[in-house]
């Protein structure tokens, strides 16, 4: 797992490790039971406060991505998502919304952009170009 | 939570000169806190008023909720502090030195010690007296981080050190510092030199003139100063924005820099019907420059 972080993202850095994370795990380049970087490794390779990565790390764990094992760091959930699938398909309709919106203002619509989607899901699957 | 350090109305002059005019600041336990300022804006002698190395003229200091000037010892043995310029008894090798700091210390953890000599590739037998600057600057950060301190004071760690030295070493010793008992070890470090702790800041202060201009969490910071870029199809129109710090305009470019409300300035710059737009945050380093030596805006 390569993390990159962006500062003029104006996202802040924590909130990139946690989508980046979640990328890797959703393309399958960070596989269930894999292990994440400690907290001090990860800091110093990205030039980032402990706190930063701390952060990050709870929120994963929080959000039922990661777990933390005491003493021998933390590790990428196997599969069994915590929440229920409707609860899993309501999470995902505020950011399909806003696609949508965006999507009708660039005049990409319908059939175009689920095909768009499947193609972006197979380039997330073949792993960052 | 009780504040590590508490600043207010902090007044400190020379002469008739204000160095502080009137500080004030809060660190909570377990931030990494920067203190921006040019030279000569009064972080040194904060600082030194922090240390009690030097008498307050007016305003209240507290460190762990103490006095720093009545409860000295109790303050001090609490902290440890990396002035810019370090000076070593000379005739001491690095490992005399780190014994001679450690005599006055409750604690002094050795593994830290041999942990950072090894990722700086120091010698402890080496004489002190033969170190190059960045050298004399790790064997100080090395020598304030081993006690395990609750407070962890660096003034300008980085100035005078070629940039990869610089950008190296910072990381690793607060990294090594912070390591065991995070929510205990705070860093307060003042510096003009802002890229290389761009992501090791939790929280900062920029001071200039002996005053605070701006008190931000860094998240914050780059979320709320923008800027925002647009090229037209025609010579760039004057843009009015009143909450602008700067405008540019150059050719059928413009450039605008935003302290919060981008929305609305995005929108209205849409509505002129740029060809191309795009947004990107300001790092600390250039939040520092456009708070600082704010220019008038183009009214």
């Amino acid at each position: 797992m390569r993390l990159q972080l962006n500062f003029k993202s104006g996202k802040p850095p924590y909130r990139q490790i946690v989508d980046q994370v979640k990328a890797a795990t959703a393309a399958g380049s960070l596989r269930a039971g894999e292990a994440l970087p400690p907290i001090r490794t990860l800091a110093e390779q990205l030039r980032l406060n402990r706190n930063t990565v701390a952060k990050a790390y709870a929120e994963l764990e929080h959000q039922g991505i990661i777990e933390n094992a005491p003493g021998r760091g933390c590790f990428v959930r196997d599969g069994g998502q915590p929440l229920r699938k409707d609860a899993r398909r309501a999470l995902l309709a505020e950011p399909i919304d806003a696609l949508i919106v965006q999507a009708h203002h660039v005049q990409i619509q319908g059939e175009e952009l689920i095909d768009l989607i499947r193609e972006r899901q197979r380039r997330l699957g073949e792993g960052p170009s | 939570m009780e504040p590590v350090i508490e600043i207010r109305d902090l007044v400190r002059r020379y002469g008739r000169q204000e160095a502080v005019n009137g500080l004030n600041l809060d660190v909570a336990p377990g931030r990494c806190y920067g203190f921006f300022g040019r030279n000569g804006a009064g972080k040194t002698t904060t600082i030194k008023c922090l240390l009690n190395l030097l008498r307050r003229d007016t305003g209240g200091i507290r460190l762990f909720g103490m006095d720093p000037v009545r409860d000295e010892v109790a303050v001090k043995r609490r902290l440890t502090y990396v002035p810019d310029q370090v000076a070593f008894h000379p005739w001491m090798t690095i490992r005399d030195w780190f014994d001679y700091l450690a005599a006055f210390r409750e604690r002094w953890n050795t593994e830290k010690e041999q942990e950072l000599l090894r990722r700086y590739e120091l010698d402890a037998q080496r004489s002190v007296n033969r170190l190059s600057r960045g050298e004399r600057m790790q064997v100080a950060l090395i020598g304030a981080v081993c006690p395990e301190p609750e407070l962890l004071i660096l003034d300008e760690p980085t100035s005078g050190l070629d940039p990869l030295v610089r950008r190296e070493f910072i990381r690793t010793v607060i990294g090594a510092y912070q390591e065991g008992d995070p929510a205990n070890r705070t860093v307060f470090v003042s510096t003009h030199l802002i890229t290389e702790f761009e992501g090791l800041i939790d929280e900062f202060t920029i001071i200039d003139r002996g005053q605070e201009v701006l008190s931000l969490e860094s998240d914050t910071a780059r979320e709320r100063f923008v800027r925002i870029r647009a090229r037209f199809t025609e010579p760039a129109p004057a843009l009015e924005i009143p909450e602008a710090l700067t405008i540019r305009r150059d050719g059928r470019e413009a450039e605008v820099v935003v302290n919060g409300a981008h929305d609305r300035v995005v929108a209205q710059i849409e509505a002129l019907q740029p060809e191309e737009m795009a947004r990107e945050a300001l790092s600390l380093e250039e939040i520092f420059l456009a708070t600082v030596a704010k220019p008038r805006a183009a009214a």
